[in-house]
């Protein structure tokens, strides 16, 4: 290789550290916005689940439209996944989820609701029936767009479109790990519910402290558990999918992150050996050129 | 100085008010009521309106309902969805 090209090289490397660098910057603060705004409905989702778990006994649970478990002759399938890629494993986790949820299903027995231009062409370019697809940009989601998600998931579960709502999304552990997970949405359980509220803190760091959830206690319900729950759960799957969506904007931008690190370092490995192997090449150049003088003044001089 | 007791009103997201309350006046689906403290155990659905928390006597803190949402009373504490 020629010195020249050498030099090029060097000088790509490090401009490709430079980008990397960069991004990874970004995604640090970005994460760290997406995770707070995670667990600040950490709350919120508690408060709603220990009404639920009280109410859990009434057979007005049981009742509620939204809650009855059918025969599943078709799957609704929603795919939480980013806009962007250079993530990692992040979305195609997300996608083997799904797929792996989707197992013998015929093509016509699923429906995806996709959430992030990621998972919807994965889907659409292997001929699956694509009911809506929302791009996945901002991050600052207002909870509007779930509610009118989950109004329209509950709407086709109601009407019979499908039978049962499953969701794929990214769970955000900690920065370095994020499972992809697979949680049923529709029917509503008060199980299903707790369980994605257990999940809502990581394992350690700042958010990390639980607080348990009150116990049940008897008490009055006004006008009926009827009119109540008709409050809460359409309430509910809206907040649970909200949460599911921060879940995986937290794992988007900390896999971001770490794939730039890691680009970041390598980047700067490979300008080092570059680095090395041109100061080789020129100082045998240079070698060389001294003991040419140097033969040639012997030469004459004898 | 009249008992206090722990109010919680939330939206996704955000606290709107999370700390001891005289008083509370709420616009439930049925009629606007009060809650004080020691109030019995109860659920009720909300409509919009407003919210009016007596913080201490003569102190008062008002938040805009849009929505409707859910009230839960239990002993000394009221937690309130939106």
């Amino acid at each position: 290789m020629a010195l020249k090209d050498i030099k090029n090289k060097i000088a790509s490397t490090n401009r490709t550290h430079k980008v990397t660098r960069a991004m990874e910057a970004v995604s640090a603060v970005k994460m760290r916005n997406t995770q707070q705004a995670a667990f600040k409905g950490r709350p919120y989702a508690r408060a709603a689940l220990s009404i639920l778990a009280r109410l859990s006994g009434s057979a007005d649970l049981k009742k509620h439209p939204l809650t009855q478990v059918r025969p599943v002759k078709k799957t609704a399938l929603v795919v939480m996944t980013s806009d962007k890629g250079l993530a990692g494993g992040l979305n195609s986790g997300v996608i083997k989820a799904a797929q792996r949820e989707i197992g013998e299903k015929k093509k016509e027995e699923v429906v995806i609701f996709a959430y992030g231009r990621k998972g919807e062409e994965y889907f659409s370019r292997r001929g699956y029936t694509i009911a809506k697809a929302i791009e996945n940009k901002r991050d600052d989601i207002p909870l509007s767009v779930m509610e009118e998600l989950s109004r329209e998931l509950s709407a086709g579960f109601l009407a019979g479109d499908y039978d049962e709502v499953k969701a794929a999304y990214s769970n955000f552990k900690s920065t370095f790990e994020q499972i992809p997970t697979l949680r049923p949405l529709l029917p509503l359980s008060v199980e299903a519910v707790a369980e994605l509220v257990k999940d809502i803190q990581p394992i350690k760091g700042k958010w990390a402290e639980q607080a348990p959830i009150e116990s049940p206690s008897a008490y009055e319900v006004e006008p009926s558990g009827e009119e109540v729950l008709g409050v809460l759960i359409p309430k509910l799957v809206a907040v649970s999918l909200y949460h599911m969506l921060l879940e995986g904007k937290a794992s988007e931008h900390s896999a971001r992150m770490v794939a730039m690190k890691n680009a970041s370092d390598k980047s700067k490995e490979v300008a080092h050996n570059f680095t090395r192997l041109y100061n080789k090449i020129r100082q045998a150049a240079i070698t060389r050129e001294v003991s040419e003088i140097v033969s040639g003044r012997e030469a004459l001089a004898s | 100085m009249s008992k206090t007791f722990h109010l919680t009103i939330a939206r996704v997201g955000e606290n709107l008010f999370d700390g001891e309350a005289v008083s509370v006046e709420l616009p439930g689906k049925d009629g606007a009521f009060t809650v004080l403290a020691d109030h019995e155990a109860f659920v009720t659905p909300l409509k919009a309106g407003e919210a009016v928390v007596k913080v201490a006597e003569g102190k008062s803190e008002r938040i805009s309902i849009q929505e409707g949402g859910i009230a839960e009373v239990s002993k000394n504490q009221t937690t309130v969805l939106l």
